[in-house]
């Protein structure tokens, strides 16, 4: 018995020529955990609202196939019912929240489904307990942190008591620990109490494993379905990326039996290292691993070193609230260097950014970019030697076409306007299609890259970026980051803040770590991301204790070739 | 930007109660500080609401709302008795001004400026205090009952106010530094550029807005008739002080029928007291309006007053 059968489905979003969702089939049993992958624009979300019926109900558009639902056709069956039996948790935690407190958030559904007082109040005191949320019952949901908004949302939901949960990337919004907090619920949900849980998800190191079977989408189509193994193997071969690194290493190795966590694949990697085994734990010895290391490049003697282009001098800064988010930060950061800021929430890497663009002015110390000292210029001055892109794109855009957001920032400044350049950027930024095109008809990752090029295009000497990975799926970022290596190979200055630690490890020549308003780390990746217990990225985590300085994938590779005991083909 | 106007948890008594107790309390407040002319009534519930503001911990608030009332007060006192000839203790014959006439000022005047003065102390201090007492969640619980969408479209709004602010910060950030300087230039070139702050804004709030609708949808709005969700227990403490905030207007409806709360400042200031019916609905007025604050006292102070009430 299926709780989903979807036939035939396709589905057209009002005033579009392309299908959003083309031909689908799928059938989702009860109790099942399904994980959905892809590139944005893929599809994903709408099949999410496809199957949680707000697709064509809410938005309009044409529809045509069916989507079943225990039997009974979807589109047809009354909303209160739909709402009694299928939920649906979207992706940021702002836009879901209506009501001004915790308790009352989690009401608002059960009294749009009209139950009565008596089962409101033992489902709203269930889900809170269960999700932890009664000691912040009576907060103000504005006052609540990015995690537990989302878990309000999820309770909201859970509160309904639906039989399937639709959660459509619900971490992208989160720090990595609030994501890890989530997923678990979820897991916990699906393993203990039986949710069939449909889930669409970005960072798929955390959730690969958890499911029973995964879908990938493209195109509006679904073009393969199956177990993670299958999935894993399925997407190395066609060079896709959305596979977590751990898989992607052993995949690539064509191992029979293909691993997913860290745990199963730390077992599978002991047969290769059998000989000399993990050694030291968390801190191995240089003398006996394999060293990946990657030796720091020797630079050529110059008499005089280069200005360095942004230069902090014992910084300390405290919001007016009395938060002291910077504590003595000694910063400098050189020309073509790609530094990448780590650190929990509330650590002051945002502020450190800012900071940097002038948006900020220390109260102690002081801040030089390009030379000038950030209180002794003006905005306008700074904006020519600083680009800064804030975590939402969406505060860039406000012109009619992407060529008039370039041409306001260069008007701003006062800078010539050739056309050729705004052309050349465009294209490099892979955007020169949408030149005439409204901004805010693009989708997320093409808007983050509008806001880029209207931020580049002033040729700034140093570009600092906040969360720029946030949202964006495998592709997207891998993108991003090697643009930023050639932009900063080309000469300019990149600093940028994020939490993904796997990004980090792939693209940063400079890592920094903050703390409660300092930098207690500053290296090479190699260095500062290597038996890290926390910033350090999977394959590091798998190749503890067997192989130092291993980050990458490729690392990875090299560390088996290095350990001599090879018996296998490496295919990517 | 300061938050102590804003509702915040303190744990203190007055916030404990159920919010049509709490809301029936300040109304009463309201609606005393409107009947009374007297300047002895107007000064005594000026003292009432500084014990309830004591009572609730927001004595910081109160003051910041006093300060910023107090201009207005002396506003009040300066024009009123320039405006208003019918007083008849002239104290200061100014010089004659063209239409006004010549300027006068009268005792009876400057006293009636200053009683007007207190009584708009008075209003204020409600409201400051209704931020200080009733969650704006509970409130809206109770009006969704009787107009259930008006409720929601508060909440939605009020919910969207800090979220607005900081995304305008963020936009005047991002503007900032694609070279917009917000701090030159005539102020109709700033007004250009702060309306391109809100033109982003504006965009952004659209978007917005269609998630937050389907995020609604999806959780069943408008899908029949709704019920609500009742969390607050009623409890002898909300009986005592809707009694008390009962009888406290009763007493003051009562002193108004027989003019004991009334005072006449014009043409002559009347006397203070009239007789001792007076002080007795005064006595009155203010049993009622301070029993919530003597009873908070009583609660925080004794342990099993508090399981009792």
């Amino acid at each position: 018995m299926f709780l989903f059968k979807v036939e035939n489905l396709t589905y057209y979003y009002p005033e579009s020529e392309r299908p959003a969702l083309n031909n689908i089939n799928l059938t989702v049993k009860e109790g099942e955990f399904l994980l959905v992958i892809g590139g944005s624009g893929s599809g994903k979300s709408s099949l999410a609202r496809a199957l949680a019926g707000l697709v064509p109900d809410f938005y309009g558009g044409k529809f045509g196939g069916k989507v079943f639902f225990n039997s009974h056709d979807l589109r047809k069956m009354d909303r209160r019912n739909l709402g009694k039996e299928i939920g649906i948790v979207f992706q940021d935690p702002e836009k879901q929240l209506v009501m001004l407190s915790v308790e009352a958030e989690i009401a608002f559904g059960l009294e749009n489904l009209g139950l009565p007082p008596e089962d409101m109040l033992r489902r709203v005191a269930e889900v809170m307990g269960f999700l932890n949320l009664t000691p912040v019952k009576s907060e103000f949901t504005t006052n609540l942190s990015g995690g537990q908004k989302q878990k309000l949302a999820l309770a909201a939901i859970l509160a309904m008591q639906p039989r399937v949960l639709i959660l459509d990337e619900p971490t992208s919004q989160l720090d990595p620990m609030s994501a890890e907090e989530l997923l678990n619920l979820v897991k916990r949900l699906n393993e203990e109490m039986g949710y069939t849980i449909i889930l669409i998800e970005q960072r798929l190191e955390r959730c690969f494993h958890l499911a029973d079977r995964i879908l990938v989408m493209e195109n509006g189509r679904i073009v393969k379905e199956g177990p993670a193994e299958e999935v894993a193997r399925w997407e190395v071969e066609n060079s896709l990326p959305f596979v977590p690194p751990v898989a992607r290493f052993f995949a690539s190795l064509q191992q029979p039996r293909l691993p997913l966590t860290i745990k199963e694949g730390r077992q599978a990697l002991g047969r290769y290292f059998s000989v000399s085994g993990p050694q030291g734990g968390h801190q191995p010895s240089r003398q006996t691993l394999p060293n990946l290391l990657r030796k720091p490049v020797k630079k050529k003697k110059v008499l005089l070193e280069p200005e360095p282009a942004s230069q902090l001098k014992d910084v300390w800064f405290t919001y007016p609230n009395g938060r002291e988010a910077l504590r003595g930060i000694n910063l400098s950061v050189k020309k073509s260097e790609f530094v990448v800021v780590l650190g929990e929430n509330a650590a002051g890497k945002s502020t450190l950014l800012k900071q940097m663009a002038g948006l900020l002015q220390p109260g102690r110390g002081s801040v030089v970019v390009a030379g000038k000292d950030t209180r002794k210029i003006s905005s306008r001055e700074l904006a020519r030697e600083v680009g800064y892109l804030a975590q939402n794109p969406n505060n860039y855009l406000f012109c009619d076409t992407v060529e008039q957001e370039l041409l306001f920032t260069l008007n701003n400044l006062g800078l010539s306007c050739e056309d050729r350049a705004v052309e050349i950027l465009l294209e490099r930024l892979d955007i020169a299609r949408y030149r005439k095109v409204n901004p805010r008809d693009l989708s997320s990752g093409e808007r983050q890259r509008v806001a880029l090029a209207a931020v580049l295009v002033a040729r700034p000497k140093i570009l600092l970026l906040d969360e720029p990975t946030r949202g964006l799926d495998y592709r997207l970022k891998n993108e991003l980051g090697l643009l930023l290596r050639e932009l900063a190979q080309e000469g300019l200055s990149v600093v940028l803040v994020t939490h993904d630690v796997e990004f980090c490890a792939e693209h940063a020549a400079r890592v920094i770590i903050m703390f409660d308003g300092r930098i207690i780390a500053d290296g090479p990746p190699e260095e500062i991301l290597n038996g890290s217990l926390f910033y350090s990225p999977q394959m590091n985590r798998l190749f503890k204790g067997y192989a130092q300085g291993v980050l990458t994938v490729q690392d990875g590779i090299r560390a088996l070739a290095l350990n001599g005991d090879f018996p296998y083909v490496v295919q990517a | 930007m300061s938050y102590g106007f804003f509702y915040r948890p303190k744990g203190v008594f007055l916030q404990t109660l159920h919010p049509s107790a709490a809301l029936v309390y300040l109304g009463v407040l309201f609606l005393l500080t409107l009947f009374f002319t007297h300047p002895l009534y107007l000064l005594a519930i000026f003292l009432a609401l500084g014990l309830v503001a004591w009572a609730a911990e927001a004595l910081d608030a109160w003051e910041t709302c006093l300060k910023v009332g107090l201009g207005m007060v002396v506003l009040i006192m300066l024009i009123n008795p320039l405006a208003v000839r019918a007083g008849t203790s002239i104290i200061w014959s100014g010089p004659e001004v063209p239409v006004l006439g010549r300027l006068t000022i009268s005792l009876e005047s400057i006293c009636y400026g200053a009683a007007m003065g207190l009584r708009l102390l008075n209003v204020i201090s409600v409201f400051c205090l209704y931020n200080c007492l009733v969650h704006p969640d509970r409130a809206l619980g109770i009006f969704s009952r009787f107009a259930p969408k008006s409720a929601l479209i508060i909440s939605l709004a009020t919910r969207m106010l800090p979220t607005l602010a900081r995304e305008l910060s963020e936009i005047k950030e991002a503007q900032q530094t694609r070279g917009v300087d917000f701090g030159s230039g005539s102020w109709r070139e700033r007004l250009k550029r702060y309306s391109t702050i809100f033109n982003v804004l504006l965009f952004t709030s659209m978007e917005g807005s269609l998630q937050v609708a389907e995020a609604m949808h999806a959780r069943a709005l408008g899908s029949g008739p709704r019920t609500c969700y009742q969390r607050e227990p009623f409890r002898p403490r909300d009986a005592i002080c809707l009694f008390a905030g009962g009888g406290a207007l009763a007493a003051a409806l009562c002193a108004k029928y027989t003019g004991a709360g009334d005072y006449h400042y014009y043409p002559q200031l009347g006397q203070l007291f009239s007789g001792f019916t007076d002080l007795i609905f005064l006595a009155a007025v203010l049993a009622g309006v301070l029993a919530p604050v003597v009873l908070s006292w009583g609660w925080q102070k004794c342990s099993s007053l508090r399981s009792k009430i």
